[in-house]
């Protein structure tokens, strides 16, 4: 059945050749070179990597806020070109609007898009419910925690009924344990939809309890470094976190992982010592002040 | 959290999103909200057709629970406030007394300043008479005039050059040579400038307001976090609608900011202005009663001069927590 949804469905994210360089000449710096990758109907993809490898500049240009400089993104065929409705974003910050209510920050995107009052309300009270905070519509984003506004974030992503969810590093900003009970929620309501999402994560675990696939990104200038299955069947549970399916995955992504971040900073650490982490220290740091 | 999660995972109308092949777009939240509706388990969408069912409560308030209620909004905080705000009102009240009453000199001399006597007798005198509460009246018609005109011009003008590099490129040189001219220096060309005289003192009110207006909501738009206006396009925000329901909420704290200081300075400006070319207005009321060496009336213009401007300040800050309520949990905010 699963299958046949997934065929039948629309949010074919299809990224090629992408190649993205920021600034001119000398301080010229290429964060993203030659990378090509799918996302299928209905599918949970994740891409994973160190810290400055270019992940969250490839959803930026699938959202449609970065234009590539090489090769280019279609969304079912289409290229992409701007940001849309057709694509939800939830952002690592909160981003929700502080001056709205809980469910006028739901409704947003519906109003942009002209429905009617009612309607809206129906809708956002609806995915309210679902995320289980229908008690908190009338409250603001500022009086609620911050796993319930990431949880505001994603259903009103969802509103539009968009394609497929862009996700950067959602759960970042939370401490561990919402951190956990977040991904169970995000599976659920990813269960019920059956969009594609692209998932943007540093946490191992996190990409394997979440997606269908998983693509590894090398240091910068950020390449695919590997495509990776999961194979853990669905729903997914806490439980399954302590398989030695699960374990062996982790200790296969860990090894990808290890080697790039050594990879990303190596370089700098040999040749300029503490300053490689971007601190002034020693002689010369002092030189400049004085 | 958990529990929600758990009781939600049922089973979806996916077989209608198969023999479906229209749109998809459409199609996911509805299908979520049916199935929410058939598990019975959202009130919302039934509201609606439980009115009829219960139509005969009549809300009836007693006086106890309207009088328990005013109580408890006397809380220590305010009563603190309030005390506070009597020690210090109090106490300039006594230095002028004092002064007077004494007429101390030391380098400050209070021979020639009157009592709050006289000057209470002076209000009693002029308080209700027409020459006074007409120059009011025309101080708050020439402070209205500038400050909405400012108001109207300052905050499209701030949200366009905070929002578009262009615009500011072309306005802002204007901007900067004018700021620091202040608003008293605009008296004689504006005299020149505008036909009459009521003219020329709105002007300068204008003046006067518009800086801090301008440059408050140009501060405004910049310190907006980009990730909103980001969020506002994937859901489909033209530029329009992102003006509207983006940028302008979220730069209001700081409009209403720069309405504030703009109110002041436009007050002060006014003051001026009427004082050098005035006829009418407190201001002129306030330098008339200096060269007629009527002590007692500089004082009543003064304090007239203090309460308009308070009252100013006052109703704006007002309409400010009218539309902005959620800064009051905003970080560091009252709650």
């Amino acid at each position: 059945m699963t299958m046949a949804v997934a065929e039948a469905q629309k949010g074919f994210i299809d990224v090629r050749d992408m190649g993205v360089t920021f600034g001119a000449n000398d301080n010229k710096v290429v964060a993203v070179d030659n990378v090509s990758l799918n996302v299928q109907p209905g599918e949970f993809v994740s891409l994973i990597g160190p810290s400055g490898c270019g992940k969250s500049t490839l959803l930026s240009i699938v959202a449609g806020f970065v234009k590539p400089t090489r090769g280019e993104a279609k969304l079912d065929g289409k290229a992409i070109t701007k940001p849309g409705s057709d694509r939800g974003v939830v952002f690592q910050q909160y981003s929700l609007f502080p001056w709205l209510s809980v469910r006028k920050n739901v409704e947003f995107g519906l109003k942009m898009a002209g429905v009617e009052q009612s309607k809206r309300n129906t809708t956002a009270r609806a995915l309210l419910d679902l995320a289980g905070l229908l008690s908190f519509e009338n409250h603001y984003p500022d009086q609620l925690s911050g796993g319930m506004k990431q949880r505001i974030g994603i259903v009103r992503a969802l509103a539009t009924s968009p394609q497929v969810l862009l996700m950067d590093e959602p759960f970042g900003a939370l401490d561990t344990q919402t951190r956990v009970v977040m991904q169970e929620i995000l599976t659920n309501i990813w269960q019920q939809f059956k969009i594609s999402v692209l998932f943007i994560t540093h946490d191992i675990e996190e990409s394997i309890f979440l997606s269908d696939r998983i693509y590894v990104m090398t240091a910068r200038p950020g390449r695919i470094k590997a495509e990776i299955k999961v194979p853990l069947p669905r729903p997914r549970t806490a439980e399954m976190t302590d398989t030695p399916e699960f374990m062996n995955l982790v200790q296969e992504l860990k090894g990808l992982i290890r080697e790039e971040s050594l990879a990303a900073m190596a370089p700098e650490i040999k040749d300029r010592g503490l300053s490689g982490f971007g601190m002034k220290v020693g002689p010369k740091g002092v030189g400049e002040i004085f | 959290m958990g529990s929600m999660a758990s009781a939600k995972v049922v089973v979806l109308p996916m077989i209608d999103k198969a023999s479906e092949p229209e749109p998809a777009a459409a199609r996911p939240v509805a299908a979520v909200i049916a199935d929410n509706t058939a598990a019975s388990d959202a009130p919302a969408p039934a509201a609606p057709e439980m009115a009829p069912v219960e139509p005969e409560i009549i809300p009836t308030v007693s006086l106890t629970t309207v009088f328990r209620h005013l109580l408890a909004k006397i809380t220590r905080e305010r009563i603190i406030t309030a005390a506070l705000a009597c020690v210090s009102l109090g106490a300039l009240f006594l230095f002028w007394y004092v002064g007077t009453r004494y007429k101390l000199e030391f380098y400050i001399r209070f021979k020639n300043v009157p009592t709050p006597y006289e000057v209470y007798q002076q209000l009693a005198q002029v308080g209700l008479s027409n020459k006074y509460l007409v120059n009011i009246a025309i101080s708050v018609r020439r402070i209205l005039g500038g400050f909405f005109i400012a108001m109207a011009i300052g905050v499209p003008l701030g949200l366009a050059i905070g929002k578009y590099p262009r615009v500011r490129d072309l306005f802002m040189p204007v901007v900067e040579v004018l700021r620091p001219i202040p608003a008293i220096a605009w008296v004689p060309m504006s005299i020149m400038l505008w036909p009459n005289n009521e003219a020329s003192i709105v002007f300068i009110t204008f003046i006067g307001a518009f800086f801090p207006i301008l440059l408050n909501t140009i501060h405004g738009v910049h310190s907006l976090d980009g990730v909103l206006i980001r969020a506002a396009r994937c859901l489909g925000a033209s530029e329009f609608r992102l003006f509207l329901n983006v940028i302008l909420p979220g730069s209001l704290p700081h409009i209403f900011t720069g309405l504030a200081v703009g109110m002041g300075v436009a007050w002060v400006s006014l003051i001026a202005a009427e004082m050098i070319s005035g006829q009418f207005g407190v201001g002129y009321f306030t330098w008339e009663a200096y060269s007629l060496v009527d002590y007692p009336a500089i004082v009543l213009g003064m304090i007239t001069i203090g309460c308009l401007g308070l009252a100013c300040s006052g109703i704006i800050r007002m309409v400010g927590n009218l539309l902005m309520p959620w800064l009051a949990f905003a970080p560091g905010g009252k709650r």
